[in-house]
């Protein structure tokens, strides 16, 4: 049994704007263990990046944890001082942003960029040992060495987004999570960044959370997966089971809207209706207005969202479970 | 069919209250533009309340009159000699003989029969403030805080003059220059480094030389010179983003002229920017006119500019505070004006560049 | 970029010729010209007036004079200066213009390192309480009415405090023995500044690629040190110290000049080095940076302050264009004989060469500057590549 480098618990967040406060993140818990990889899947602005973010403390300044805890190794980062997070961040925590285009500052070179994060964290390397260490990283990730004298703008999305896990590695983390890290990206592009984030995460057994609207990605990535929904989570569980047997009736109609290569020929469904505005707080389902066949405890307004475990290790809404 | 055309005005209309209503809680929100505003609307009120007064005769325009009102300011003042040695019982050191209400009998050479002790009446001009002159007067017995206001009609009657005419001009140079380009492009840069290339203080007093500068004048030389300098470059910048946006390639395609779009897609996306300097170019057309103004080369009756102008000819600027009136509220005026419109601007700017938004 | 560079040139040229042209005839349709107060003299003779004016060539028909001072123009020939006979314009430049550079050179450098460090602080600290009120005291203090505020400024400190003098650029008692001439010393003033500012820079450029973050401080401190301890035995030896009395005398008329024209300039700055900085740190990779874990002090002044520099570093350009231009104020109040006088007394006296002159010299030098700004920008970002039409 791998120990438990990652525990969320309880975690809520809301962003304040104009119109009120947006419940962005509403009681998510879950664990990752040493050297596994845990997928968070969701329609876009169901909160998957407002977790991420958190996760590093790196939200908006109008954005507020409000109750919760994460725990690495066992130390609590909620309500950690600035100075205590700084350490955490990159050498415990590390992050693959969605957008790598933006990602790298335009006027500095990669190599600085990667240079200046190990410098922060390890004070007490040499130049040369900082160079080699970049060498190393970018061998893993299948980009010459050269990359380092160049300019963000030279190089090509693909190869920035390599750069950007490289420099996720750069200070050994013990969690890496990789933010839809190839949405920007083209197919092809795309599965190689997939092949190398997996083949880096089995080489060096990292842990990873890979955040993903593609559930087929999902699927190739990681050992677990959670599912969100307006900002909580409506299924977790061990990859293969979710796929095999979902629970949730928001995973089943997921998982009919993606199309497969393999397997029987099906027809799509769609999903109707767009996700609720996350400002009014309601209680009950949140799926309910779109739930094809909602049962009774999903239309019962008054019932409190909450994971129940159906099978072993394999946790749903306790609202929807029962659904069509 | 009239029904719909009905329905969809009154869409569109509540659509444009909807965004101003938007705006205005987003410009609110802006602490800087909010402290613009008011500094704004105090000059504004300053301005209007002038005529106000006049009209329902308040005040009387003989006496309150910014350019020939005269008020006889009478005193009152004990005639004393001053001891030879200080500290003396009433004096502390030789600056504070004669003290207030007093006169120096030595200062009254004019006045032979006058004795120690006696009272003597004179008009003293420039009177400090007092109940019936807020800000005193000048040296030529006009009120301050009348001319104060005088100056504010002049400052927003230049300022959004020069400001609207030279943005209009810059606004249209600037996105042809964007749409066109190559040869028309290049003529309208070259055409701005030319106007840039010009020292414009000099070229002011040049101007100044061949007319007798009026307000009105001074409003269009200063549009003209501003619409056709730099502000050209940066509004044919902004013309240039949007004019590679997908809703412009896409109202080409469905075949609109060439002057469709740039009047209904190119144009409209330029103004929140062309707006933005506007409200900046207020700020140096009141700048401008102050110092045009303070060199004594404009042919206007009254603005802050003059004032600060008669009292430095007058020499009070160098005795200090004792007579602040005449010099800080002028001076104090300009700088807040031309800073309240530079705020306002920052303000707008939050609104119209969501990049700058908190929230 | 080489047939950008032609073009422009090209196109310069023509502009600068349209500026000739346009100058001249604007000089020539100001009403009387330089020397119709000998009309107002009853001692001289009749004649003496139109003898005057064919001595200048001014009885010429207009378009010949045009014609003429354009070919003199580009064959070198400035004319002589009416007002100051026998010198020429060149003279009166190469004399004005140490004093004025002396001057602004100092202004900008202090000017845009203080700006630049408000700047980047307020953006960093946005919205709180702190930065609206150095943001709103900053907007006034770049609108502030300008010759009321350095007449102010002089009235307070040179006439109550009596700290500083009030105008003139040095004693001139304390001239009537020196074996030199003041624009010697500015010479030599500036020599000095610039060489401090060089090595400086070179010295912030060679410690950019140390790894650790200490010594990289102290080799700063330390060229610091040096310059200072140079410039020590710099005045303290030989020729310059022979000079240092003078030089100290334009040093201390030089102070309140200076403080005064920083504080609005600093302000232009600092408020547009805020604007761009707050665009800056809503980009991507400053939140990559805050996830390295970098200190907020790093990513302000490594990641944003840095890309942000670019439209600062322009604007800064522009206005070293308009340094003459500024000065005619400045120099008018605190009686500094530099360009922007002899540009002002040379347009109210109508005395043509010397304002030709200097129209001349500040529109080259804009012209120059503003292509340098668009050539320099392109390689101060990475990004912006310079396509064929301006």
């Amino acid at each position: 049994m791998s120990k438990e480098v990652l525990v969320v618990d309880g975690l809520n967040m809301h962003y304040e704007t104009l119109d009120g406060l947006v419940q962005a993140v509403k009681d998510v818990s879950f664990t990752l263990k040493q050297g596994e990889s845990f997928g968070l899947v969701g329609e876009s602005g169901c909160g998957k990046t407002s977790v991420a973010m958190s996760l590093l403390q790196l939200q908006p300044d109008n954005a507020k944890i409000s109750s919760g805890s994460i725990k690495l190794d066992g130390i609590e980062l909620v309500g950690m001082t600035e100075k205590e997070l700084r350490t955490v961040r990159w050498d415990g925590i590390s992050i693959v942003f969605q957008g790598a285009m933006n990602a790298w500052n335009p006027v500095a070179k990669i190599g600085e960029q990667i240079r200046e994060a190990i410098r922060e964290h390890r004070p007490d390397n040499s130049k040369d040992e900082n160079t080699e260490k970049i060498t190393e990283l970018f061998n893993i990730v299948g980009l010459d060495s050269s990359v380092m004298d160049r300019y963000p703008h030279e190089l090509s999305g693909g190869m920035k987004q390599r750069a950007m896990i490289a420099l996720a590695l750069s200070c050994d983390p013990k969690v890496v999570i990789a933010d839809e890290p190839t949405t920007a990206l083209d197919v092809v592009i795309q599965d190689q960044i997939l092949k190398e984030l997996k083949k880096v995460q089995e080489l060096l057994g990292l842990s990873l959370i890979y955040i993903s609207h593609d559930i087929a990605v999902i699927a190739e990535m990681t050992n677990n997966m959670a599912v969100m929904y307006a900002g909580s989570i409506v299924e977790l569980g061990p990859t293969k089971d979710v796929f095999s047997k979902p629970k949730h009736a928001y995973t089943r109609l997921l998982l009919e809207s993606t199309p497969s290569v393999v397997g029987e020929k099906k027809k799509l469904r769609s999903l109707d209706g767009e996700p609720p505005s996350l400002i009014d707080e309601k209680k009950g389902c949140s799926f309910s207005p779109r739930c094809p066949a909602p049962s009774k405890e999903c239309k019962n307004q008054e019932l409190e969202m909450k994971l129940i475990e159906v099978v072993k290790g394999h946790y749903a809404d306790q609202c929807c479970v029962e659904c069509g | 069919m009239s029904n719909t055309l009905k329905e969809q005005e009154e869409l569109q209309k509540q659509l444009r209250k909807e965004a101003i209503r938007k705006n205005w809680k987003l410009f609110s929100q802006s602490k800087l533009g909010m402290i613009g505003l008011y500094i704004v609307a105090f000059f504004l009120f300053l301005a209007l309340l002038q005529p106000f007064l006049f009209i329902t005769g308040i005040w009387n325009p003989a006496i309150y009159d910014p350019v020939v009102g005269y008020d006889k300011i009478s005193a009152n003042l004990l005639v004393i000699e001053c001891p030879k040695e200080y500290p003396s019982e009433k004096y502390e050191s030789y600056e504070d003989c004669p003290g207030p209400g007093e006169v120096n009998i030595k200062k009254l050479y004019m006045a032979p029969d006058l004795e120690v002790g006696d009272y003597y009446d004179t008009f003293i001009q420039p009177a400090p403030p007092s109940r019936t002159h807020l800000l005193g007067t000048d040296s030529l017995g006009r009120d301050v805080f009348s001319q104060i206001m005088e100056g504010s009609q002049v400052a927003f009657v230049l300022g959004l003059l020069s400001a609207t005419l030279g943005v209009g001009i810059s606004t249209i140079l600037g996105t042809i220059a964007a749409f066109f380009g190559g040869r028309v492009d290049a003529y309208l840069m070259r055409q701005s480094d030319l106007v840039l290339m010009l020292p414009s203080l000099p070229l002011l007093f040049i101007i100044s030389a061949f007319a007798e500068l009026k307000v009105w004048h001074l409003a269009i030389v200063l549009g003209v010179l501003g619409g056709l300098g730099g502000s050209v470059i940066t509004i044919k910048s902004q013309a240039l983003q949007v004019k590679v946006k997908p809703y412009v390639d896409s109202a080409r395609i469905t075949g609109g002229s060439k002057w469709q779009i740039l009047f209904q897609h190119i144009l409209p996306n330029v103004a929140p920017l062309a707006l933005l300097f506007m409200v900046f170019s207020v700020t140096g057309a009141i700048a401008s006119e102050s110092v045009l103004s303070f060199l004594g080369l404009l042919n206007i009756d009254m603005s802050w500019g003059i004032m600060i102008y008669l009292s430095q000819t007058d020499g009070f600027i160098f005795s200090g505070l004792d007579f602040w009136w005449l010099i800080l509220p002028a001076g104090l005026a300009v700088t807040f004006l031309a800073g309240g419109f530079y705020l306002v601007g920052r303000g707008l700017d939050e609104v119209f560049n969501p990049r700058l938004r908190k929230r | 970029m080489a047939e950008y560079i032609i073009r422009r040139t090209l196109q310069m040229i023509v502009v600068f010729f349209i500026f000739l042209v346009s100058s001249y005839l604007l000089f020539n349709a100001i009403p009387g010209n330089a020397f119709s107060n000998l009309l107002l003299n009853p001692d001289l003779p009749p004649d003496a007036y139109e003898k005057v004016l064919a001595t200048y060539g001014l009885d010429k028909p207009i378009m010949e004079r045009v014609q003429l001072y354009v070919v003199n123009f580009f064959k070198g020939d400035f004319g002589y200066s009416y007002k100051y006979y026998p010198k020429t314009p060149i003279e009166l430049i190469a004399e004005r213009l140490p004093r004025t550079l002396m001057l602004f050179a100092i202004v900008n450098i202090v000017a845009f390192y203080t700006g630049f460090l408000v700047g980047k602080v307020l953006a960093w600290r946005r919205g709180s309480k702190s930065e609206t009120w150095i943001t709103v005291t900053s907007v006034f203090s770049y609108t502030v009415f300008y010759p009321w505020f350095a007449l102010m400024m002089l009235w307070f400190f040179g006439y109550k405090m009596g700290w500083f003098p009030i105008g003139k650029f040095l004693y001139p008692e304390k001239w009537y023995t020196a074996p030199w001439d003041s624009d010697v010393i500015f010479v030599l003033m500036i020599k000095f500044t610039a060489i401090i500012s060089i090595i400086q820079f070179i010295a912030y450029i060679m410690t950019r690629g140390i790894e650790s973050l200490s010594q990289r401080r102290n080799l700063r401190f330390a060229s610091l040190l040096t310059i200072a301890v140079g410039s020590y035995f710099f005045w303290n030896t030989g020729d310059a110290l022979t000079k240092k009395p003078y030089a100290a005398d334009i040093a201390y008329h030089m102070i309140l000049p200076v403080i005064v024209v920083t504080i609005v300039a600093f302000a232009g700055t600092a408020l547009l080095t805020r604007t761009t900085m707050v665009e800056v740190i809503k980009e991507d990779y400053i939140l990559t940076a805050r996830a390295k874990g970098l200190s907020q002090k790093r990513i302000r002044d490594r990641h944003a302050a840095r890309t942000a520099l670019l439209p600062v570093v322009t604007s800064f350009i522009f206005t070293i264009v308009t340094i003459i231009d500024g000065s005619v104020l400045t120099e008018t109040i605190f009686s500094w004989p530099g360009m922007g006088q002899l540009l002002l007394q040379s347009v109210l006296e109508e005395d043509i060469p010397v304002a030709m002159a200097t129209f001349s010299f500040v529109g080259v030098f804009a012209l120059i500057a503003h292509l340098v700004a668009d050539i320099s920008y392109s390689y101060l970002d990475p990004r912006i590549r310079i396509k064929s039409q301006g």
